[in-house]
């Protein structure tokens, strides 16, 4: 059972992953734009604001010169994972026929002054994004869009809950 | 001033959010008691089992007296989320109409010797649990058993997560199954 979970899997990751949503993006957005609704449209560019932030967020926080190797590490990942949520949903978006709203020109983080000012900021935002897709996700109509969201929301709540232990805040 | 904007544009987003979930709850809230999702069932059945399994688990490694009282904390706690995950199953299986999985009689968890199994086993069902959950989630047909199914992959993410930094796994990269 477990091995058929397993392979599930790696045939999603296989289909959908290397692009994000090369599946969706390949032969089969005429039917998947049969069957997303103005719903998912309106999700989908919530989701891409969202990680629109969280990458300016992690931006932010490598460019202050504030991290420690390993802090600095660790958020060079985590944006990498929002840059493939953002080219996910961006794709998803335009095979679509809906332009893909742009990021923010610029963001106020408030003052970051040292890394816990950064790790709480990443911590604010990768919740934001886990209450969003929490929410979110059930109200997704189109099954391949709702397996993204659903990887998505994986890594949005592993983020947390690192953020949570680094910073020392409860994670049970 | 710029942040009074930018928290303007997040709570636009999520209400442009907020209103589908409206629009999908009233939707949801027509599905008839009785009403059939044979293969919903068949998941929350298998899910269910896992829940059992992950119990029964908690239960070892808590009767074993080898964790140390932090690491029993988080037994505890993990177990009752689990347990409320399993009664939340069962209510919803026989919502439908279906029968819940009884528990295993017993469970060959293999040699427990030392906190580090009992750390490792809990990792291995909990990582588990995630890719059963998350491999599921997209065929759940009923949206109120998917609204509370993503929750418990929460859990069962958080709980992995937990467990991976305890015995020194990488967790900053994304999980490949």
């Amino acid at each position: 059972m477990f091995s058929e979970f397993t392979s599930a899997r790696r045939a999603w990751l296989r289909s959908a992953g290397a692009g994000a949503a090369v599946y969706l993006l390949t032969g089969n957005a005429k039917q998947l734009r049969a069957q997303t609704t103005q719903g998912d449209i309106g999700i989908l560019s919530a989701a891409l604001w969202l990680e629109h932030e969280a990458i300016a967020a992690y931006q932010a926080g490598a460019e202050s010169k504030l991290l420690s190797p390993a802090v600095l590490k660790a958020a060079v990942a985590f944006q990498s994972d929002h840059k493939y949520h953002r080219d996910g949903i961006s794709g998803v978006l335009k095979s679509l026929g809906v332009e893909p709203i742009e990021a923010e020109k610029r963001y106020d983080f408030g003052r970051l002054r040292n890394e816990r000012d950064i790790l709480a900021l990443a911590r604010d935002r990768e919740n934001g994004a886990v209450l969003a897709y929490g929410t979110l996700a059930s109200n997704i109509k189109t099954k391949a869009v709702l397996n993204f969201g659903a990887n998505v929301l994986v890594d949005e709540v592993r983020h947390r809950t690192i953020l949570d232990t680094v910073l020392g805040w409860p994670t049970y | 001033m710029r942040k009074d904007k930018a928290t303007f544009s997040r709570r636009s987003v999520l209400l442009a959010g907020g209103t589908s979930l409206a629009v999908c709850a009233v939707g949801t809230a027509t599905a008839k008691v009785g009403e059939k999702y044979p293969g919903d069932l068949a998941i929350l059945n298998v899910a269910l089992g896992l829940e059992h399994q992950a119990i029964a688990a908690y239960d070892a490694g808590a009767k074993s007296t080898l964790l140390t009282p932090a690491q029993l904390k988080i037994a505890v706690s993990f177990q009752k989320d689990h347990k409320r995950h399993r009664d939340a199953l069962i209510g919803f299986i026989r919502h439908f109409g279906g029968t819940p999985v009884e528990p295993k009689s017993s469970y060959d968890f293999g040699t427990i010797a030392s906190a580090g199994d009992v750390v490792k086993l809990a990792q291995r069902l909990e990582e588990g649990a995630e890719l059963a959950y998350l491999t599921n989630a997209g065929n759940l047909e009923n949206r109120d058993i998917l609204n509370a199914a993503v929750p418990i992959l929460e859990d069962e993410v958080r709980h992995n997560t937990v467990f991976r930094q305890l015995l020194s796994m990488d967790v900053v990269e994304r999980l490949q199954y």
